[in-house]
């Protein structure tokens, strides 16, 4: 289907009008104008249409993309664009030739482990996210296409330079593409957007959340460790147990930055997420205040006790001069 | 890629080096069923820091094992090492019959 274009009547009157009689529409503007333009030649007819703004041809919700905007390639890169914004938190991983009910039933186990976690948070009174937590495979390039306009593309930069000019902002534009284009820009995920790659993407940095989607889809003894057969049978049927094996952890992108496996198990490793952390702050700071006093009294104890202790000196020496004296 | 005569894959590599997407590629390439055929695969990942390069060591139904370096191979050059092992097997099966 092509882009859908209005056609406004309204910007194609003036037109019209602009073409047959400039002078009449030009002196209706402004009085100071209209005085002035009796003696003045009128301006010629292109003249007069560029002062009036500049028309713009497509509809504020369709801009124009630098691609053909009604191909699926161009929607995902979009939808990815908006994954990136969105979510701080996204892990990356290799999937290989996982079949379709094995995806299946990680995805259910998946659900189930999120939803113990929401209702733990519900109870703590915190907003549920288990719903926007899921396992979503991608297409590779277009994937590292969308993180390199995230990443290099800044709609705010450059916005002042041409003003009369319509200049669009958004991620799928010419701009957009051709700043993302510039391969002297390197990516920090770079290496690893190759080959079949599947995304776990978190609308917030969630350690809870992030220790569940760890402990069911790669595993490990110490920190993650799977559920246990009592707990959750369903884990272990088979088809969840070969897909689990085909699934590899890559790495994550946490606010920006790159973790490898070893940072990702850290950053699910911090107990309490964030409100954990801001305790841990606190309890940190109150011990900083706490030593910062004893130290500064320290030292002003020590100088009071130098001093007094010159003091002293000071007093023998002189009842020493004066008993010399004597 | 004949992945019929393989019985062991062991692969490691850094998944933030460029020169490890051989080894991943290798991965995707081992069909669905294979382990449940009873092939056994390994993946081990290094840290992010380290500068060991990507391996594979491959085990045949023969016996005979094959470690290559594949960090200055390309994947079809991967393929060709092991899949030229594979063939004599396939041609010794096919003559003997079964």
């Amino acid at each position: 289907m092509p882009p859908r274009i209005r056609v406004r009547p309204r910007a194609l009157c003036m037109r019209c009008t602009h073409a047959s009689t400039p002078i009449s529409t030009q002196t209706a503007s402004y009085a100071s104008i209209a005085t002035a333009s009796a003696t003045v030649p009128a301006p010629e007819a292109h003249q007069s249409f560029r002062a009036t703004a500049p028309i713009r041809l497509y509809p504020p919700t369709q801009p124009p993309s630098h691609k053909p905007p009604e191909v699926r390639k161009t929607q995902l890169h979009r939808q990815y664009q908006s994954l990136l914004r969105s979510s701080p938190l996204i892990l990356i991983f290799q999937h290989n030739n996982v079949k379709a009910v094995e995806l299946m039933s990680i995805r259910r186990e998946l659900a189930v482990a999120l939803r113990k976690v929401d209702a733990e948070r519900i109870k703590n009174g915190q907003d549920p996210l288990a719903d926007e937590i899921r396992l979503q495979i991608i297409q590779t390039n277009i994937f590292a296409s969308a993180l390199r306009v995230v990443e290099f593309f800044n709609p705010e930069e450059h916005i002042t330079e041409q003003p009369e000019q319509q200049i669009l902002t958004h991620g799928l534009s010419r701009r957009a593409h051709e700043i993302a284009n510039n391969r002297k820009l390197k990516l920090e995920l770079e290496p690893i957007l190759s080959g079949p790659l599947a995304v776990v993407a978190f609308p917030s940095v969630a350690p809870q959340y992030l220790k569940a989607v760890m402990s069911i889809l790669s595993p490990s003894k110490g920190d993650f460790p799977a559920p246990t057969r009592r707990a959750n049978p369903d884990y272990y049927e088979p088809a969840v147990q070969q897909g689990l094996q085909k699934l590899m952890l890559l790495g994550a992108r946490v606010e920006g930055k790159v973790f490898d496996v070893g940072g990702t198990k850290w950053v699910g490793g911090i107990d309490g997420g964030i409100d954990g952390l801001r305790a841990q702050l606190v309890h940190m700071l109150q011990g900083v205040g706490g030593s910062l006093t004893s130290a500064l009294e320290g030292a002003s104890k020590s100088l009071y006790f130098t001093v007094e202790v010159r003091r002293l000196d000071m007093e023998e020496k002189e009842k020493g001069s004066e008993e010399k004296k004597d | 890629m004949i992945t019929r005569f393989l019985t062991d894959v062991r692969v490691t590599f850094n998944p933030f080096s460029l020169r490890s997407k051989p080894a991943r590629l290798f991965l995707s390439l081992i069909p669905p069923n294979a382990r449940n055929d009873g092939m056994k695969v390994e993946s081990k990942m290094l840290p992010r820091n380290s500068e060991e390069p990507a391996k594979l060591a491959v085990k045949f139904k023969d016996g005979k094992e094959m470690d290559l370096d594949l960090s200055k191979m390309r994947i079809t050059e991967v393929m060709e090492e092991v899949d030229r092992h594979s063939r004599q097997l396939a041609r010794k099966e096919e003559l003997l019959g079964n």
